[in-house]
């Protein structure tokens, strides 16, 4: 056998010789296309005569809200019944939906895509979209209704590139019960994250069966990219991208250093919880009843509320403005979520027959639906007038939270949020920064450092790809 | 030697084609490609169009790999150790003549239908920080349950214990067949001769059931270095890359998060295949030998 | 290395009868005393709480309602059961899971009967047919062998994407269709033929192909029994390659990609219906290991020499 082996690799060895002059060049061509951002949006007429259309659409809605598209996108079916056919596909959470979408051949790639905020600036360098902005001009709709801060983030260069679809903003979220028992009040959440220590600290010598922890939060990126909005602190330069190609962030700051340097202390108090970076944990761990304070996205309320009804012990879920560092911090979160981007084929029954879904997705009715069931920000100013939606924010308080936070935020460099393509990358950077300094006990200072360091290699390197 | 008719060299050839068609066209060929590949690097669309020198084997030199490396090895040590002593453990007690050990054989075989990704979903339930029956048992024993996959070196742990859970029951059937064949008089003869313990399994059943032992580390092995949907799906990698392994940055690199750095993600992949081939050296030479067959 | 195989096998019939038989002849030989027995047992049934208990929790934890789950563990016997999740788990539109089961399915029966045809072949020339280069192919054969897949899943990923295969469901097998220790294991199991029986057939004037199909292959069945349970395994058990290439197609996921599916959508809030989710996932696995273990185990051993 052994000697088998030897010879195995012997054979092997002298095959190499043969082929590997001949034999190399097949990798490279792979997928991949060219196309420009300056297409013309095929009109109205692209779908006639072309019998039923059948389109995929990728998201990265899980559970609740993944239910609640599936309905609308039914809806949508219905309506176009013999002219278009949606097939939706579930793509896990948006990293892995941007992996999926990048690893996959043009043909392969759907023909509308979810795609978070983050991954705006890849989409516009990846040239294989179309901005909406071209069917908005064709078809002369009108944009108008759209609510202007939200439209504001995918707005690039004056154009319109996606339709923002699923817009959230992060909450902190109490257990109302837990706060009670603890003599706190529910209608004086914490705003900062002193207060946030302070409170925990009271939850935690009152704590119940249940509740554990006063604090628990996902070790998430996104988490502090709005601590730096709310402290109206720009990460990248060129004013966070927006007004230039960025080509460096900056995360050693004052700001995140106080913020790390507070999670390791309310963690080694005892007065956070100890989770990773994978928001299913966190979110467990609030609607479980683990812990009395978390932070998530509005779109997460829903799936609260639901989940804490059933809870082993239920209780009422309330909401609170994002903290902020410092009291004094006068930014505000980031206007962010998803949006939807239709992809540039070469058939534009296709192309037209994304536009019609994203049409209807984006409309008053979608949009009500839509925000009432699952939370996310309508993006329709409409659906806000609308009767039926009124009446919900009514019942669920807690909504009204977010519809004033958004309202407050100012629309500055800061609050739209760091534009860099590696931008996902650069999260992942600030995740393990956290990781690093909060389970790991690694200095803030220089777990920052190094991740700053990291991403700025990243930047550099898409750059250079840009350019080469 | 005669020269064999064309006829029939033909034929031999014909009937080698679908294997050697197969292999060459997705072993082979790729094992060159893959070499050309660690020579590249993606535009952002994720297609390999830059030449970068080697700068991709030049990442394998760094400490940053020096530690994927150290976990994958600590990963295949745990696994392997614990993977078939338990189910030694647990296999010789089964020999003996009492009531109701078919079920308990079957019983602990049960984990081996869970897939690497299924097992990973249940073991993380078990360990969830807010529903862990596991936690609440060390609790009410008067301890603090540590962060199973958020510290340091307990999501290793934690992912190998998941691996070593399914791999576990597989062995158990393997030494079961072994230690079947066993003659029983020579168990109860290591008993009586008050060689028990650990000493006696040593010294006397152990090198009877050494080719099932011998095959279960070989399998258990070549499981544990594979493993990606049990990193993948438990801890993706982190606490900040504490259970990065090999396998797991190949996937990571290539597939993950938009990186599609399909360059270094060859060029690890050809490490892989040095530690296959060095493997395949060592078992089949070093350990064979020592294998005593009857 | 085939002694090893023919060794840890238990392909002969005759072994567990003539195992039976020495046990009825003897009077209890392996019967341990009280204390033993005790010791035993103790050990046993707390190595089955640890063992056991995440079958039951995955199992009866799909019974109970969202929200109700465990964190003491006795609260999984709670009596509050229901069938609810596993229905809904089965009408998942977000991660279906009968295309999932079909597709295992699918992956798992043509790479067994790729490996058994192109394996057979392949080892029917390497040992009966008189040809040149026999070795080398033999050694070429081998050295598939220790190539570890993941070293050359990004070229082979690659490919299938440049031929835009990815939605296709044969791109989930296509590189498995052939495998060098298929052939090994055949070749092994043909050499065992009597030579004068070959003999005797060519002078009857057999052709090649009546002569395997008919008279080879029938005798060596335990080989290829083997070969097909290991085959069909490996196929049923990979995971890497269908979660890189169902990524841009749900329809693609096979059970065990599902089931990240699954968890991920299940969003850390629906943990019963994740469960009721993976264990209809686990059901065809489950009831193998159950009822088929001498299966597994032959199937699995025949992987002795990889």
């Amino acid at each position: 056998m052994r000697r088998t082996l030897r010879r195995g690799a012997w054979a092997l060895s002298l095959l190499a010789t043969v082929t590997a002059a001949a034999g190399c060049s097949s990798a490279t061509s792979s997928g991949g296309s060219s196309g420009s951002n300056n297409l013309t949006a095929p009109g109205a007429d692209a779908l006639k005569g072309k019998g039923q259309v059948d389109i995929t659409f990728w998201h990265a809605m899980s559970g609740v809200n993944g239910q609640q598209l599936q309905k609308l996108v039914d809806q949508f079916d219905q309506q176009n019944k013999g002219k278009i056919k949606v097939t939706l596909n579930y793509k896990g959470q948006y990293d892995t939906a941007l992996a999926a979408y990048k690893n996959s051949s043009t043909k392969q790639r759907p023909d509308l895509m979810q795609m978070y905020d983050i991954g705006t600036r890849y989409m516009i360098d990846s040239k294989t979209v179309i901005p909406m902005q071209s069917f908005i001009d064709v078809d002369h709709y009108d944009a108008s209704d759209l609510q202007p801060n939200i439209a504001g983030y995918y707005t690039v260069d004056k154009k319109l590139y996606s339709m923002p679809f699923n817009t959230s903003m992060p909450l902190l979220y109490i257990n109302r019960e837990a706060f009670q028992k603890a003599g706190l009040d529910p209608a004086k959440p914490p705003t900062t994250l002193d207060e946030i220590m302070a409170d925990a600290r009271k939850i935690k010598a009152a704590k119940g069966e249940t509740v554990q922890y006063g604090f628990g939060a996902t070790l998430y990126g996104w988490f502090v990219e709005q601590w730096n909005a709310s402290a109206n602190k720009t990460i990248c330069d060129a004013d966070n991208g927006r007004t230039g190609r960025a080509a460096k962030v900056t995360l050693a700051t004052d700001t995140n250093i106080k913020l790390l340097q507070w999670w390791q202390k309310m963690v080694k108090d005892g007065l956070a919880m100890k989770l990773d970076s994978n928001t299913d944990n966190g979110d467990n761990a609030f609607s479980s009843g683990t812990v009395a304070i978390g932070l998530e996205s509005t779109g997460s309320l829903g799936q609260f509320v639901q989940g804490a009804a059933a809870a082993k012990n239920p209780f009422t879920v309330a909401t609170g403005y994002y903290p902020k560092v410092n009291a004094s911090d006068t930014g505000g979160p980031i206007i962010g979520g998803a949006s939807l981007w239709a992809m540039h084929k070469d058939d534009a029954a296709k192309e037209r027959a994304a536009w019609e879904l994203v049409k209807f997705l984006a409309g008053k009715q979608s949009q009500v639906a839509w925000h009432t069931s699952t939370g996310y920000f309508p993006i329709s100013k409409a659906a806000l007038d609308d009767p039926a939606d009124q009446q919900w924010v009514k019942q669920k308080p807690q909504f009204a939270t977010a519809i004033k936070q958004l309202e407050q935020t100012k629309l500055t460099y800061a609050t739209q949020g760091c534009s860099v393509g590696e931008m996902p990358d650069v999260r992942k950077d600030v995740e393990n920064a956290l990781q690093a300094a909060v389970l790991q006990g690694t200095d803030a200072k220089q777990a920052l450092t190094a991740a700053e360091d990291t991403a700025n290699k990243q930047i550099a390197a898409y750059n250079t790809k840009l350019g080469g | 030697m005669r020269r064999p008719p064309v006829r029939e060299t033909l034929l031999g050839f014909g009937f080698c084609v679908p294997a050697l068609a197969g292999l060459g066209t997705f072993v082979i060929f790729p094992l060159f490609q893959a070499i050309f590949l660690a020579t590249r690097g993606t535009d952002i669309n994720g297609n390999p169009s830059r030449s970068v020198g080697l700068a991709n084997f030049a990442a394998l030199f760094t400490p940053e790999f020096g530690t994927t490396l150290l976990h994958t090895l600590l990963f295949t040590i745990f696994v392997v150790v614990v993977g078939v002593t338990l189910p030694l453990a647990l296999a010789l007690p089964l020999t003996q003549r009492l009531r109701g050990m078919r079920l308990f054989r079957t019983i602990f075989t049960l984990p081996f239908a869970y897939s690497a990704s299924a097992a990973s979903v249940i073991w993380l339930l078990m360990l969830d920080p807010s529903m862990s029956p596991v936690n609440w048992l060390l609790r009410l024993a008067g301890m603090t349950a540590p962060g199973w996959t958020t510290e340091s070196p307990w999501a290793l742990i934690t992912v190998a214990w998941a691996t070593t859970w399914v791999v576990a029951g597989f062995n158990l059937l393997v030494l079961s067949a072994g230690l079947a064949g066993v003659d029983e008089q020579v168990l109860e003869a290591a008993r009586i001769d008050g060689a028990t313990g650990l000493r006696g399994v040593s010294r006397v059943v152990l090198p009877m059931i050494s080719p099932s032992v011998f095959f279960a580390v070989v399998t258990t092995t070549l499981t544990s270095l594979q493993a990606l949907g049990q990193v993948q799906v438990m801890t993706d990698g982190g606490p900040n890359g504490s259970t990065t392994t090999l396998v797991f940055s190949i996937f990571h690199n290539a597939f993950e998060n938009g990186n599609n750095d399909y360059g270094l993600a060859s060029a690890q992949g050809l490490v892989l295949l040095i530690v296959g081939m060095a493997l395949a050296a060592v078992q089949f030479g070093v350990i064979e030998r020592r294998v005593h067959y009857r | 290395m085939s002694r090893l195989i023919e060794q840890t096998t238990p392909a002969s019939p005759a072994a567990p009868a003539g195992r039976a038989e020495l046990r009825r002849s003897k009077r209890s030989p392996n019967q341990p005393g009280r204390a033993a027995a005790t010791a035993t047992y103790v050990w046993l049934v707390l190595a089955a709480i640890v063992l056991l208990f995440p079958v039951l929790l995955t199992i009866v934890g799909g019974f109970l309602p969202e929200g109700q789950l465990v964190r003491r563990p006795p609260g999984l016997f709670n009596g509050h059961y229901s069938f609810g999740n596993y229905v809904a788990a089965w009408h998942e539109t977000v991660v279906p899971l009968l295309p999932a089961l079909a597709n295992s399915l699918f992956v798992g029966l043509v790479i067994m009967l790729a490996h058994l045809v192109t394996s057979c072949l392949a080892a029917y020339s390497l040992v009966f047919v008189r040809m040149p280069l026999r070795k080398t192919i033999f050694w070429l054969f081998m050295a598939t062998i220790m190539v570890p897949y993941e070293a050359i899943v990004v070229p082979n990923a690659l490919f299938i994407r440049s031929l835009g295969m990815e939605n296709n469901r044969w791109s989930l097998v296509l590189p498995f269709l052939a495998n060098g220790f298929g052939v090994f294991l055949m070749r092994q199991a043909f050499r065992q033929f009597p030579d004068e029986l070959r003999q005797a057939a060519l002078l009857d004037g057999c052709g090649h192909l009546r002569f395997l199909c008919g008279i080879v292959l029938p005798s060596v069945r335990p080989s290829l029994t083997a070969l097909a349970v290991w085959s069909f395994l490996q196929g049923w058990n990979m995971y890497f390659w269908p979660l890189i290439i169902s990524s841009s197609n749900n329809s693609m996921n096979t059970l065990q990609t599902a089931v990240f599916a699954l968890k991920s959508n299940g969003n850390g809030t629906q943990q019963a219906l994740v469960l009721a989710g993976v264990s209809i996932t686990l059901i065809p696995t489950l009831l193998l290991v159950i009822f088929g273990q001498r299966w597994f185990v032959r199937g699995f051993m025949a992987g002795a020499v990889k």
